[in-house]
């Protein structure tokens, strides 16, 4: 094609920008835009790997500056430096004879979630049933936001209810000596870990496809027995995901048990008085960094209780995902 | 198993499913009534003279005449009650008249000194004043009122004598005669019970007006102001009108909470009108009158968030996050065009997205630590608690979350868009970012969102990086310190700061001073939320709006 046959054409602005020059690229462009492509693609590829770096230089610090914590006795030392840590329920870093351990706060940090989990899964798997199954279109949108405000709400301000406004109520109401207490954690904690294991387990709910949904009808089943018996069984991986990760959730928190567990670093006797005050890991780590000064002992022994912590959260997250895989492949399958 | 036991089961199974939603909804509303409830009072409150004149002194707020005019009114109110409680409290509390008397013996000896009197006329002349003072002084000790007059006449009667006359001493005679009304009126032998009782009435008048006239100013804000706002006046009236006691009524019984109408317990005396009188005049006294007080917003504290607002703390939180999304944005919304538009399924990519997802998981705690050992200790140039450390910390805890947001708008645009732009010619690193980031800029912009909401909340990451309960408001210098210095343009990077969060913790657990004022403590969590749950809202709009755009489609 050349200039001349698209004359008369010249007037529309569109046709002329295409043809004014070949189409066919020369040979020194087509390499530059190889080049460019690729080299577009590598700088890509290196802002990507951010999040890996990110991931290991959090690794690589806390275990950094966790290790002289077990190493600076020498060889002996280090054994019983872990038995203590491991088993000693003591925390008492201030002592003439500090006592690093952290087994009364590893108690804690379990203790308020089971207790958070005992109300956030039975009510957070029914309201996601609610929403894979139960609702009509319209309810769901009206649900959806509600459940991500309460998602959105920071956990400060939950901190801030739990002192401000329930833990007087509960002294008032319930006679408990301290508001701040296992309990008020808990409930407060088990509000917070609720968005994430109703979107989970309702995305778990939802992936299980209709057809089954529609055999387990066909045979007569009614809506609760297709849930129980049938859709709940094949999501079952993706529930079991949503109750993990609703369990890290409540793990990793801070500031709401820093707030509202009472700080008391004690394995709580007998163990279902949730009206005692308990203290977890994290509490720990916010309450006592302010006041330690760099590279001590106590320094070391809060960044081993922060390598404890990311341990535990890394396998939990290890295994939701290797549970949210299993339920995708089973999706895969269908 | 039975048709009917089967539709219970199903109906009871769904009751208890929306049951779940409905207690869902209610712990909302639980949470979110009390905050925003008690927080909208730092907002919008009744307020009293007092805080207009609060306003004027700290902020030049207001009109000065009509201010002025108000002030005088109230003065004029107040006064009948300073004067009843002065002159109650000079029967009761006679501490300060003694010493007055002893003041005045002091005042006549240097008198004498100063008019040259001679030896023996300045002893003789000394020594009868100090009978008077002695006379005078005993009779304020008295709790008997027939000695008391007794002894008043008695310092009475010299008041002819040449020695003290145009002298010093003649307040004496001022003090007896004023003494001597009062004692006529005042029971003088249950002087012990109304001390107390006069001290409790004493502060609860200096809390609801302010202090006393003729005392000095108090050192702290908080003290020179009466009550400034109706709910406090209200407070401070209830402990000026009633008296709380906890009574016993033997021994190992428990103690039992007692209200009596201070109006009683000085019945027959000449304070018993005030309360009446408080009662009557209180607009008159503090004229009431409704303030939105929006400057709430903008204001620093006084007092330790005793008076004022929470602007310092409004601005760190806006650095904070918005410095922390200028680098989470970019290297979020690259890594997820990357992620979708280029990668394969190699183990790298299955490592970025197993680290990204780690990244999520991370314990916030653990971040600020990460951020303490790293950004504050290992990085030489920050070197200490800054904004900059804290809102890199930050970026990092919201780079998976704009990840993941991204991601999923990318994947949302139809694989036609992309075709189309692929046909035309274009190349797919320009498909990306002229056809693909446009078509998916909302999506995006819905995640930017969340996480910045996610990031402005966040207290843990900042506790030990940058954030202070009290400190200065960020220096940015001004234009000619730029100009002579370009690195002081950063220089607020560096600096400390404010944040809500970190200030909703402090105030509602750190801070003794603001327990006192639960308004403010409210207000700064109310402000936190309302930040938060608006840029939610926000997003939930705009991702409601694209995805009746997507079904338009």
């Amino acid at each position: 094609m050349t200039e001349t046959s698209v004359q008369g054409e010249k007037r529309n602005r569109n046709a002329a920008a295409e043809f004014t020059r070949p189409l066919r690229l020369s040979a020194s462009e087509d390499l530059a835009g190889y080049v460019m492509g690729h080299l577009g693609r590598a700088i890509l590829f290196l802002i990507t790997t951010t999040s890996v770096a990110a991931v290991f230089l959090i690794f690589y610090f806390v275990i950094r500056e966790s290790l002289p914590f077990f190493t600076t006795g020498g060889g002996a030392a280090i054994l019983a430096r872990v038995r203590e840590f491991f088993t000693d329920p003591g925390w008492y870093p201030s002592a003439t004879e500090p006592r690093y351990g952290a087994l009364a706060l590893i108690v804690g940090s379990l203790y308020v979630t089971a207790g958070a989990l005992v109300v956030a899964v039975p009510v957070g798997l029914l309201a996601g049933v609610f929403l894979s199954d139960i609702a009509p279109f319209n309810l769901r949108q009206i649900c959806k936001p509600v459940i991500e405000i309460l998602a959105a709400i920071p956990s400060v301000a939950y901190g801030f209810f739990a002192v401000m406004v329930l833990a007087p109520w509960l002294q008032t109401h319930l006679g408990f000596s301290s508001g701040t207490n296992a309990l008020n954690a808990s409930l407060i904690l088990a509000v917070m870990a609720l968005p994430t294991i109703i979107s989970v387990s309702e995305d778990a709910m939802t992936a299980v496809g209709r057809e089954i949904r529609e055999a387990s009808y066909g045979l007569g089943a009614t809506r609760a027995e297709t849930i129980i018996n049938v859709v709940i069984p094949a999501g079952h991986s993706g529930i079991l995901a949503a109750v993990i990760l609703g369990m890290m959730r409540a793990i990793g928190e801070t500031m709401v048990v820093w707030m509202a567990s009472g700080n008391a670093s004690r394995i709580p006797s007998p163990w279902w008085d949730l009206s005692q005050s308990i203290r977890t890991m994290t509490a720990t780590i916010a309450g006592d960094m302010g006041e330690t000064p760099k590279n001590s002992e106590h320094y070391f022994a809060l960044f081993t209780v922060g390598l404890t912590l990311l341990l535990f959260t890394f396998s939990l997250n290890l295994l939701s995902e290797y549970l949210l895989g299993k339920a995708r492949a089973g999706r895969g399958r269908r | 198993m039975r048709t009917w036991l089967r539709q219970i089961q199903d109906k009871g199974f769904t009751t208890a499913s929306a049951g779940a939603v409905v207690l869902i909804a209610a712990a909302l509303l639980v949470v979110l009534i009390p905050m925003f409830g008690r927080g909208i009072t730092a907002v919008v409150f009744t307020e009293t003279v007092e805080f207009r004149r609060l306003q004027k002194d700290l902020h030049g707020r207001g009109d000065n005449e009509h201010l002025a005019r108000a002030l005088a009114d109230v003065t004029a109110a107040r006064e009948p009650i300073y004067t009843m409680l002065r002159e109650f409290s000079e029967g009761i509390d006679t501490e300060p008249l003694v010493k007055q008397a002893r003041d005045v013996y002091q005042k006549y000896g240097e008198y004498l000194n100063y008019h040259n009197t001679p030896r023996e006329q300045y002893s003789e002349y000394r020594k009868q004043a100090k009978d008077v003072r002695d006379g005078l002084v005993d009779a304020l000790e008295s709790n008997d009122r027939q000695a008391v007059l007794e002894g008043l006449d008695a310092v009475l009667k010299e008041k002819d004598n040449p020695a003290f006359a145009d002298s010093p001493a003649m307040e004496y005679f001022a003090m007896a005669q004023r003494y001597k009304k009062i004692a006529e009126t005042v029971d003088l032998s249950h002087r012990a019970e109304y001390l107390a009782s006069l001290q409790e009435v004493t502060a609860a008048i200096r809390q609801l007006l302010g202090p006393l006239p003729g005392e000095p100013t108090p050192p702290l804000w908080m003290n020179q102001y009466g009550a400034t706002r109706l709910d406090m006046a209200l407070k401070a009236r209830d402990a000026l009108l009633y008296d709380e006691q906890w009574i016993s009524d033997g021994p190992g019984k428990p103690m039992v909470k007692k209200v009596v109408a201070r109006k009683e317990q000085f019945a027959g005396t000449p304070l018993e009108p005030l309360f009446d009188r408080v009662e009557a005049d209180w607009d008159k006294l503090l004229q009431p009158r409704l303030r939105i007080y929006w400057q709430y917003f903008i204001d620093d504290w006084v007092n330790s968030h005793y008076f004022g607002g929470v602007g310092p703390e409004i601005l760190g939180t806006l650095l904070l996050t918005l410095m922390s999304m200028c680098v989470a944005i970019p290297l979020g919304v690259i890594s997820a065009a990357y992620l979708v538009e280029y990668a394969g399924d190699t183990v790298w990519i299955k490592i970025i997205r197993m680290c990204i997802n780690t990244l999520a998981g991370v314990p916030s705690i653990v971040y600020g630590l990460f951020g303490l050992a790293f950004f504050v200790i290992t990085i030489g140039a920050i070197g200490k608690p800054c904004i900059l450390a804290a809102s890199l910390t930050l970026s990092i805890l919201a780079l998976p979350v704009i990840i993941r947001a991204s991601e999923e708008a990318i994947r949302a645009v139809p694989q036609t868009y992309r075709e189309a732009s692929l046909a035309l010619g274009a190349g797919k690193f320009r498909t990306l970012l002229q056809v693909t980031l446009p078509a998916a800029g909302p999506g995006i912009l819905t995640g930017i969102i969340l996480s910045l909401s996610r990031a402005a909340g966040e207290t843990a990451p900042i506790l030990f990086t940058g954030v202070v309960a009290m400190g200065p408001i960020p220096s940015f210098g001004s234009p000619s310190q730029w100009l002579e210095n370009p690195g002081s343009l950063f220089g607020w990077l560096f600096q400390p700061t404010r944040a809500l969060s970190y200030g909703s913790y402090d105030i509602a657990v750190g801070d003794r001073i603001s327990m006192l004022a639960p308004h403010q403590q409210f207000g700064m969590a109310m402000t936190l939320i309302l930040l938060t749950v608006a840029l939610n809202v926000a997003a939930i709009l705009i991702r409601s709006r694209l995805s009746r755009k997507l079904r338009g489609c």
